[in-house]
């Protein structure tokens, strides 16, 4: 008797945990979905379904200054964000796994954290810093601030990568004669490139897709895409938004996937 | 015999003098690659920190700051409705994340897997701004949301969707599933499928094998999961101005509004670091819970 009740039971387990699969995977697919129809609609408002298509919308984002000058600003930042990310992290994460230093996880934890960090708070933060250092409103203000966001997921991307180079590996070149310098660049970092271009792809996202520092520390002055979407929505809609949306989703699906694989590369 | 023993020796002492066959770097070496970092992380997330902390407590009316925000209506009744959705999202991202990473650890269908991880991915790749822009658009008085439930008949004039705490709980559910889903991975995909295989020849139902197998082995990922989540939750400030409106705000929005309108900055450093205190509560609790490799290991 139990065993029948508890095949019953079983049962609507099993059908349960299917229809709330296949119902989340809906949830996360129709928006998405939603906006990118809605992209190639010219009708004047935003309707579902759209009565007449086209690349209108299309057309007038990469025509218009409203929208070309955020993108050009926010590709400059996100740019300089993965770069300087870079110059911070490569180095301190071979440091790190190399130099056998005291308080390496420590150094670790306190660079992750920020990503724990409730955004606003720690935009506050900043935003008391950067008063006192004349930095808000400015463009390298920004820079730094996104910097910082995304050194947490470089420095997470970059030292798991690094766990996974053996040094053995350089041992192995070291005992053949060649310099240290030569072994980090000819294996070490040689295997890493994948990862490092991972983390790098990851940084830019994370500073293209970036709206609430700018909205704290950016002033009126700085109009990155995020913020000008933010407003747009906020203050009224203009429908070309679907199409920027669209344009940025499949731009960032591409380089995340990209990264995606790089990470895997690395054995 | 003799010499092995007197080569030996020789050769260690070769290794020594050169010094360079070890792939340990020296400590100053070591200190130079990891200084930019650690200044950098000094500078900006320390001292931030430190400032705001330093700030609440002098600035303006000095400890009275906490006095001042909390006895500040709109920011008790903020903090209050932050908590409570960010808890609310926090179950449901968890619930929905840890069906969809144990379907994915089943999963054998390449295809299938591939199109749940695109699933999970797709918020990721939407960006912050536009997945609210969607939602805003769904729930709208004529939005699609509206149009299905009044031609299935479950409603017969178009309900108020957007500007309400539901609203604001399905924007950010739909953010934070993925970091649930990434969290939740790792433990789910340790967790060894001939356990469960085994339990079920030895006669357990699925029930049984659920709660005595399964979930032991996953709770330290959950226990994660659900700390990285609600912390990053209670910090959000686009959703809830987006979809949730001016009537029921954020902590976040209330600390905005603190500096850019009011231009009371030292309330808004009070509140600040109460934000802060309760992310870092519940994170070291979790830490306390299962430690701080579980806690990484739900980072990625």
């Amino acid at each position: 008797m139990t065993t029948r009740v508890g095949r019953t039971l079983d049962g609507i387990f099993s059908w349960t945990g299917r229809l709330v699969v296949g119902l989340s995977v809906a949830f996360m697919a129709i928006p998405a979905l939603f906006i990118m129809v809605l992209s190639f609609s010219n009708d004047r408002h935003i309707g579902f379904p759209p009565e007449t298509w086209g690349l209108d919308r299309y057309v007038e984002v990469l025509t218009s200054r409203t929208w070309l000058d955020p993108i050009v600003l926010s590709l400059e930042i996100a740019a300089l964000t993965a770069l300087f990310a870079l110059i911070l992290v490569v180095p301190a994460v071979l440091g790190m796994k190399r130099g056998n230093l005291p308080g390496g996880t420590v150094l670790e934890s306190a660079a992750v954290a920020p990503m724990l960090f409730p955004i606003a708070a720690y935009a506050v933060g900043l935003y008391a810093v950067f008063a006192e250092a004349d930095l808000l409103g400015t463009f390298h203000g920004i820079v730094i601030a996104h910097v910082v966001h995304a050194v947490p997921m470089v420095v997470i991307v970059l030292s798991t990568a690094l766990d996974r180079v053996r040094p053995e590996l350089e041992l192995a070149a070291m005992t053949m004669g060649a310099s240290r310098a030569r072994a980090w660049i000819g294996i070490t970092l040689r295997l890493l490139t994948p990862a490092v271009f991972g983390a790098a792809t990851l940084a830019f996202v994370t500073s293209f897709d970036e709206a609430v520092f700018i909205t704290f520390l950016g002033g009126p002055g700085l109009v990155t895409l995020p913020k000008s979407i933010f407003d747009s929505v906020q203050y009224g809609v203009d429908p070309s938004i679907t199409a920027v949306a669209t344009i940025l989703m499949v731009v960032t699906a591409v380089l995340m996937l990209g990264a995606t694989r790089m990470r895997k590369d690395v054995r | 015999m003799s010499v092995p023993t007197h080569q030996a020796p020789k050769r260690a002492g070769r290794t020594r003098e050169r010094g360079t066959w070890t792939p340990q770097l020296s400590r100053r070496a070591g200190i130079l690659l990891v200084t930019p970092l650690v200044l950098a992380v000094l500078l900006l997330v320390v001292y931030p920190i430190l400032k705001l902390l330093y700030d609440s407590l002098t600035v303006g009316a000095g400890p009275g700051n906490y006095v001042d925000a909390v006895s500040s209506g709109a920011i008790r009744r903020a903090f209050v409705h932050t908590l409570l959705t960010s808890a609310a999202v926090t179950a449901l991202s968890v619930g929905i994340g840890a069906s969809l990473a144990w379907t994915l650890r089943r999963a054998r269908h390449r295809v299938a897997t591939a199109l749940i991880w695109a699933a999970v991915l797709l918020p990721f790749w939407m960006g912050v701004v536009v997945k609210n822009y969607a939602f805003a658009l769904l729930f709208a008085r004529e939005g699609l949301v509206n149009e299905v439930l009044l031609g299935l008949g479950l409603v017969d004039r178009p309900v108020q969707l957007l500007y309400t705490t539901t609203a604001v709980i399905v924007g950010m559910t739909y953010t934070m599933i993925p970091y649930a889903v990434l969290a939740l991975y790792p433990s789910m995909s340790a967790v060894d499928l001939e356990l469960m295989n085994a339990a079920d020849g030895l006669g357990a139902s699925r029930r049984r094998t659920f709660t005595s197998i399964l979930l032991p082995l996953v709770m330290p990922g959950f226990i994660a999961a659900a700390a990285i989540v609600f912390a990053i939750s209670i910090g959000f400030y686009v959703t809830p101005v987006l979809l949730g409106g001016a009537q029921a705000p954020f902590i976040a929005t209330v600390i905005g509004d603190d500096i850019f309108t009011f231009f009371d900055y030292p309330r808004a450093a009070a509140a600040s670091v109460l934000l802060l205190a309760i992310a870092l509560l519940a994170i070291g609790a979790a830490l306390k819970a299962v430690g701080l490799k579980a806690i990484r290991g739900g980072l990625g």
